[in-house]
């Protein structure tokens, strides 16, 4: 057994309702979910599920129409729009499943946005953009526009993007669904070195072999989690 | 302070690079800016051009004389006050007799007519001015003395032409160049409306003074004039040009003048003068006054039309502000605060109205120093106007950037995302 590790995330009785005239979407119905420093979690779940509701909750995009969010013993709803934009600017590295990289920007620049607003240096910013960058295998890649590139070389840039600010907690939506077995593979090995490092790794997935890496599954099944071990 | 700076120089580089990725749109918002301020700028470079040039013919006058006149010939020239100059008595050979014995502080005075420019015809011969004469002067005294015209042939014209309404003119340089290209003019016939005239002194050249030339000149003896061109002596209207003993005394000089006229003309005390007494000081301040109206004009077009500039950029940063709700989104997700998002769209509006400002400077210095270049002075800048301009193009960017900023930096991450 591994010896008893703090709580950094805890979700009690959290539902995301949207509410859309004549139907009632739970996308979200009643979660609790407690996820501790250093864990290693798999989600999966059919489509429409309420896997990237779960995830935008987890990252402080959204808000929970009913329950609480603790992110660190603190109640997410307590908090002002800077502390938010903190711990999403320092605490957490999300991968979007639509990637969203900035269009205008070239994949160094959309890699160099998150360490913009954690006040580094224009030197420092770049090197450690190159540095993630080559971590992901694009060191080729880097003054070319997201329209210039692969899906696959998209992700990527969106993995390296979430990873630039060094976050304790990763948060990645189906990270390598758009990836090659190969290269697919070398981003799970970057993942499995970040959990040894003491990293925090919640990760979505369709694929067997990712959940298989993780050493705690979820099951989510019409905004309800059905397994959690 | 250090960490602050390099913040904002990041911002700025960013809006910079945002622009440069959307010329078009940046082109068609600096555009509203641009003319409004090159409008300001250029009229302002050539009213200063105008405040150079009148600084020049007044310091080219002596500034010891001073003038009597029915009217301000200023505010006549623009017209407002014409009808009421028109019910002041004309003043007459008798008064500028009296005048003349009464002043004890006046050392020179002269009576003068003219006509400028004139529409009579100069010729020699066959041959014809082409031109309008500029300046067709009759006077009484030693006028040349008081303009500051010098003789470089002949002499001046004297007590007995006067007395003798002798046909001799004083002609200068510009008439020898045309009708005399190779002869001295002195003692040569010059024929004014085919009336012959004996040419008896040739005045050194002046040159220009606001693109028009001081040496299209032609003058008579006033006696003269009265008696070919004028008509009756009683209907003359006459300006008087007078001049102190020196520059300290004009003063007195011109209180002098005025309470003597005053006595002629039996203008009870308290009345105001019907006669308009112009020293060089007043000139300017007319002149000053003048420029202050179309100045206060100005103003106020290029206020209506940076303010509808203005609205235009409020207008375009609400319509790219829709169209980046994603990029809004994006960012926050990835830890931008609301201050970032806030300051990004605050200082891309600042600047682009500064941008604008400082192209709409360059274009309106260029347009108003074209003008100067007509009137052959050498280029002038508006210094406080540039500056006004650039206060005035910030505080607009402010202004009408702070709505969309304030909206843009509201959005909430997660619904911005998904816009589309
Ligand atoms: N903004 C919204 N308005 C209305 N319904 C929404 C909204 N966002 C999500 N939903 C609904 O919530 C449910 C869960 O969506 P979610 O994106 O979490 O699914 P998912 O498990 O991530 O699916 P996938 O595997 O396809 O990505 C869906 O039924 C979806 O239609
Ligand atoms: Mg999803």
């Amino acid at each position: 057994m591994t010896k008893s590790r703090r709580e950094i995330i805890g979700i009690k009785s959290v539902s995301k309702i949207y509410n859309l005239g004549d139907t009632i979407v739970k996308a979200l119905d009643n979660v609790s979910l407690s996820i501790n420093e250093n864990d290693y979690i798999s989600i999966m779940g059919p489509s429409g599920s309420g896997k990237s509701t779960l995830m935008n909750i987890i990252g402080c995009l959204d808000v929970p129409t009913k329950g609480t969010y603790k992110f660190n013993n603190e109640k997410i709803s307590d908090m002002n729009d800077n502390q938010l934009a903190n711990i999403r600017n320092e605490k957490i590295g999300f991968v979007f499943q639509t990637f969203n990289l900035l269009p205008k920007l070239n994949s160094i620049q959309n890699v160099e946005v998150p360490l913009v607003y954690s006040s580094l240096g224009r030197a420092e910013r770049s090197l450690k953009a190159k540095k993630a960058l080559k971590i992901v295998g694009l060191e080729d890649r880097m003054s070319h526009k997201p329209n210039e590139l692969s899906g696959g070389q998209r992700q990527r840039v969106a993995i390296a993007r979430a990873l630039v600010n060094e976050p304790s907690i990763i948060l990645a939506d189906e990270p390598t669904g758009n990836l090659d077995s190969k290269s697919g593979t070398e981003i799970l090995n970057f993942f499995d070195s970040l959990h040894k490092a003491g990293n925090t790794l919640i990760i979505v997935t369709h694929e067997d072999s990712v959940a298989k890496r993780a050493k705690r599954r979820i099951e989510i099944f019409d905004g309800k989690i059905t397994l959690d071990e | 302070m250090n960490r602050i700076i390099n913040y904002l120089i990041d911002v700025i580089r960013g809006v910079l690079f945002y622009f440069s990725q959307t010329k078009l749109r940046t082109a068609l918002t600096l555009l509203g800016i641009t003319v409004g301020v090159s409008s300001i700028i250029a009229i302002m470079t050539v009213l200063a051009t105008f405040e150079k040039t009148t600084d020049q013919i007044v310091s080219d006058v002596r500034t010891n004389v001073f003038y009597i006149t029915r009217e301000n010939p200023i505010e006549v020239s623009f017209g407002d006050n014409n009808k009421w100059a028109r019910n002041k008595p004309k003043i007459t050979w008798n008064e500028y007799e009296q005048l003349k014995r009464s002043l004890k502080l006046i050392e020179n005075m002269s009576a003068v007519v003219s006509e400028e420019p004139s529409d009579r015809t100069f010729s020699v011969g066959k041959k014809e001015f082409k031109s309008r004469i500029q300046s067709f002067w009759a006077a009484d005294g030693d006028i040349l003395s008081l303009y500051k015209y010098d003789i470089i042939d002949g002499r001046n014209i004297q007590e007995v032409d006067i007395n003798n309404r002798s046909r001799v003119a004083i002609v200068g340089s510009d008439i020898k160049k045309e009708l005399f290209p190779f002869k001295n003019p002195v003692g040569e016939t010059i024929k004014i409306d085919n009336i012959p005239f004996e040419i008896i002194a040739l005045t050194e050249e002046k040159g220009e003074l606001a693109g028009q030339s001081m040496d299209s000149m032609v003058g008579i003896p006033i006696s003269t004039y009265l008696k070919y061109f004028g008509g009756n002596w009683r209907r003359a209207d006459l300006q008087l040009v007078l001049e102190s003993e020196s520059i300290e005394n004009i003063d007195d000089a011109t209180d002098e003048a005025i309470g003597v006229f005053r006595a002629i003309r039996k203008i009870p005390p308290g009345d105001p003068n019907n006669f308009y007494i112009a020293t060089n000081d007043q000139l300017m301040d007319t002149f000053g006054e003048f420029t202050g109206y179309l100045k206060t004009f100005v103003g106020l077009i290029t206020g209506i039309s940076l303010l509808v500039a203005g609205i235009g950029i409020a207008n375009i940063m609400l319509v790219s502000l829709n169209e980046r709700i994603k990029e809004i989104g994006i960012r926050k997700a990835l830890g931008a605060r609301r201050s970032d998002i806030f300051l990004q769209f605050l200082i891309e509006a600042i600047l682009i109205s500064l941008l604008g400002g400082i192209i709409g400077i360059f274009i309106g210095l260029s347009f108003g120093n074209v003008v100067a270049l007509f009137l052959e002075q050498s280029p002038v800048i508006p210094i406080d106007w540039v500056f006004y301009s650039l206060q005035i193009c910030a505080s607009m960017g402010i202004i009408f950037g702070l709505y969309p900023a304030i909206k843009a930096s509201k959005l909430n991450p997660i619904d911005s995302m998904r816009f589309d």
